[in-house]
């Protein structure tokens, strides 16, 4: 299934996570952390990921692996240099097309796992599959559920 | 190195450079999102010409780590 997607202003991860396991009926709470500290859920019965920026914090859950990142729209040229290829860095115009690629390759990232550790130069922003992007007020929101 | 460590982390996150010593977590401290640190990073290889290791950022939490790393990796 599609991830569902919660997002919040002015709590807390963990206060959304709350909720959103009262809303699943999640009566085992007890997180694990994989080797690159992605929290999972130790009874596996949900798959969730958690994403904040600034005051705003948004929580993606499906029934399978899923990675979401949430980000003020903004450019920053020193993380052009470092994730992005030539023919991905030739296409970025905008702020709005910087930040589109930066949490595209987020939420592929934590979805997989390794997050930054994956090294975010290489995923190929146009072959992803079962990713979404959208936007709401000035940030932008990708989720992924896919990474192969 | 520690000031001009200190100056580029400043500089980068628009923070003042008196909240900022060797014992500031980043992400305790500063809240610097992933956003920043990789944006840090860029910053720090353009200053230093020192690549740092997608598998190293994560080891990066401190400022004192990144004046160690500097240290370490410097030409």
């Amino acid at each position: 299934m599609k991830p569902k997607i919660f997002i919040a202003r002015g709590i807390s991860s963990k206060e959304l996570l709350d909720s959103v396991f009262d809303r699943y009926n999640i009566k085992d709470r007890t997180l694990k952390y994989g080797e690159y500290g992605k929290p999972y859920l130790a009874s596996g019965d949900l798959f969730f990921n958690l994403s904040h920026c600034g005051d705003m914090v948004v929580c993606a859950v499906c029934n399978r692996e899923v990675g979401v990142d949430i980000q003020r729209i903004d450019y920053r040229k020193n993380v052009i240099n470092k994730v992005c290829s030539q023919e991905e860095a030739a296409e970025i115009r905008t702020p709005e097309d910087f930040t589109k690629m930066w949490v595209l390759k987020e939420s592929f990232a934590k979805c997989d796992g390794r997050g930054l550790s994956y090294g975010l130069k290489n995923i190929n922003t146009k072959n992803l599959k079962d990713s979404e992007v959208f936007q709401i007020g000035d940030f932008l929101v990708a989720t992924c559920y896919n990474t192969r | 190195m520690k000031d001009k460590v200190i100056n580029l982390i400043a500089e980068t996150l628009d923070v003042d450079k008196k909240k900022i010593n060797e014992k500031t977590n980043l992400v305790k401290d500063l809240e610097v999102e992933s956003l920043d640190l990789v944006d840090l990073v860029g910053a720090f290889e353009e200053e230093f010409g020192v690549e740092i290791a997608d598998k190293d950022i994560k080891n990066l939490q401190t400022v004192g780590d990144i004046i160690k790393y500097a240290e370490e990796h410097e030409a």
